[in-house]
């Protein structure tokens, strides 16, 4: 994919989203990084966090990680019954001061995913953003 | 800016009510206007907080609270801000007060949802987070801070065993309480043998859903004086935002809301976290009293465990937290909690609150959060 710069004209549509799953599908995270400042963002923001800067470009970054914190579910929200237990997971991408989180299956007891489990992005469905072990 | 006082409180038992939702709010609003001697017609405006009327088939509270009160005249404002409604809707009145707008105004939080169940509670509640990162993952409330749990145990080198402490702890000031909904005694074993709702969470680090209202008056001085000498008085108010979904956070066991809320509180009063002498803060689940009462400055980051293997939190210790038995032992209707904790404030300055008076209290702190913190208000009162 090739890197664009947004305006906010652009984003306005809200393309940013789907554009974002798309390449959640693909197991890469589509960022925001400001032009100004460098700040990095899930594409899902629209003004810089740090600055303020509305201008950004696109950065396609690995969907790779390590656990920074999950639970497992064993009293799931309405839909997911046929699912638990099951994990959902707050992981930190590597190389990046970027987080993201999501669902992963097949997780029964803390001793299946100790805390720094490399994981990546594995697609997305109607459980949302999939995350599973490397 | 006038100074703001309250002057009077009331709350409906927290626990299934069978009432309506629009039965408890009047309830509690007589009782706080009962409470301050007031007429309903000195009330010039109301403030509304709830996040669930749809549930019990009542949305725009407002208008029919007022009406029931006899003065369907008056404006009414229905405010939602998740978990923390309740005292974001207070700033509201608050601000209004202060800025000379009304002399005296109603604040009536309320929340009526036990009816429909675990699953409907569990999944309308998840759309209070980041949903398409959170709740649309999967996650649940206490899946969320569950999340934070297992970061802070790891980080601190804490134990499950000691947020069941905390449980512990919130259930023997519920047990003083005669309006809590959970009035039971409990023992760490309780806690840690109680089914797993998200690992490391079990059932009872978590607070009940409940039904409930709470109202408070609002009003500025001269109105204060006027009408009692029984009142307190509103000397901070913060409030702060936070990243609303945990992957924004840097740090996955401090709230920032909490922070920005609380630095802006004492800053209004002039005073530091050494100077409260009881707080209510947002125990939605154990490991949250933990993470608040260090981002409110009573312990250093981490030292939380300490302080309540030490006992410092309970009703007479050095800072007691919780005093009504929090949303763990009290209950937590969500857009009544807010409101709950600065009347339990006013009961505890004002010489109401019984056997769980905190001795020699004169100024007090409350802390409500919505969500996993995103959304956050502090207020510190003192007596006069």
């Amino acid at each position: 994919m090739q890197a664009a710069r947004f305006t906010y004209s652009k984003v306005y549509n809200l393309a940013a989203k789907e554009e974002f799953i798309s390449t959640v599908k693909s197991g890469k995270i589509l960022a925001h990084k400001c032009t100004k400042c460098g700040y990095l963002h899930l594409a899902t923001t629209y003004f810089c966090q740090n600055c303020g800067n509305k201008g950004f470009e696109n950065a396609l970054i690995e969907g790779k990680g390590t656990v920074a914190t999950y639970t497992i579910i064993t009293v799931p929200p309405a839909g997911y019954e046929k699912y638990a237990p099951y994990a959902w997971v707050v992981m930190k991408l590597d190389g990046a001061n970027l987080r993201i989180s999501g669902f992963m299956q097949n997780i029964k007891s803390p001793a299946d995913l100790p805390l720094g489990t490399k994981a990546k992005i594995a697609g997305y469905d109607e459980r949302g953003i999939l995350i599973e072990k490397l | 800016m006038e100074r703001v006082c309250v002057i009077g409180a009331g709350s409906t038992k927290y626990g299934k009510l069978q009432d309506s939702i629009t039965d408890i709010a009047v309830q509690a609003s007589v009782d706080a206007i009962e409470s301050a001697g007031i007429e309903p017609k000195e009330i010039q405006a109301g403030y509304i907080s709830n996040v669930f009327g749809i549930a019990d088939k009542q949305v725009h509270l407002g208008p029919v609270i007022m009406s029931n009160l006899g003065i369907p005249e008056v404006p009414s404002l229905s405010i939602e801000s998740a978990c923390g409604s309740g005292s974001v809707s207070f700033r509201e009145a608050y601000a209004n007060v202060a800025a000379g707008f009304y002399d005296a105004v109603l604040a009536t939080g309320v929340e009526k949802v036990t009816h429909t169940g675990t699953e409907w509670t569990t999944t309308y509640f998840s759309y209070c987070s980041d949903f398409f990162y959170e709740g649309g993952a999967g996650a649940s409330f206490p899946g969320l801070f569950a999340s934070i749990a297992r970061a802070y145990l790891a980080e601190f080198k804490a134990t499950e065993e000691d947020l069941a402490l905390v449980a512990v702890k919130n259930h023997d000031n519920g047990l003083l309480n005669p309006k809590a909904h959970l009035r039971k005694k409990i023992t760490v074993d309780d806690v840690m043998k109680s089914a797993v709702v998200a690992s490391p969470l079990k059932l009872y680090d978590c607070c009940p859903f409940s039904d409930g209202a709470s109202a408070v008056i609002i009003c500025n001085e001269k109105f204060a004086k006027a009408h009692t000498k029984n009142y307190i008085q509103v000397i901070g108010s913060g409030r702060g935002g936070s990243p609303a979904a945990l992957q924004g956070r840097e740090h996955l066991t401090t709230i920032p809301s909490t922070k920005i809320a609380a630095q802006a509180a004492y800053k209004m009063a002039g005073l530091t976290p050494k100077d409260i002498d009881f707080a209510e803060v947002h125990d939605c689940f154990t490991i949250a009293e933990l993470v608040d009462t260090e981002d409110l400055g009573f312990f250093e980051k981490g030292k939380a465990v300490d302080a309540v293997r030490q006992g410092m939190t309970k009703l007479n210790g050095a800072i007691p937290i919780n005093p009504s038995g929090g949303l763990k032992s009290k209950g937590h209707p969500i857009g009544a909690t807010g409101i709950g904790q600065i009347a339990e404030v006013f009961d505890q300055l004002t010489g109401k609150a019984g056997e769980r008076t905190v001795k020699d209290a004169k100024i007090g702190l409350t802390h409500n959060f919505g969500a996993t913190g995103a959304s956050c208000a502090v207020h510190i009162f003192k007596s006069v």
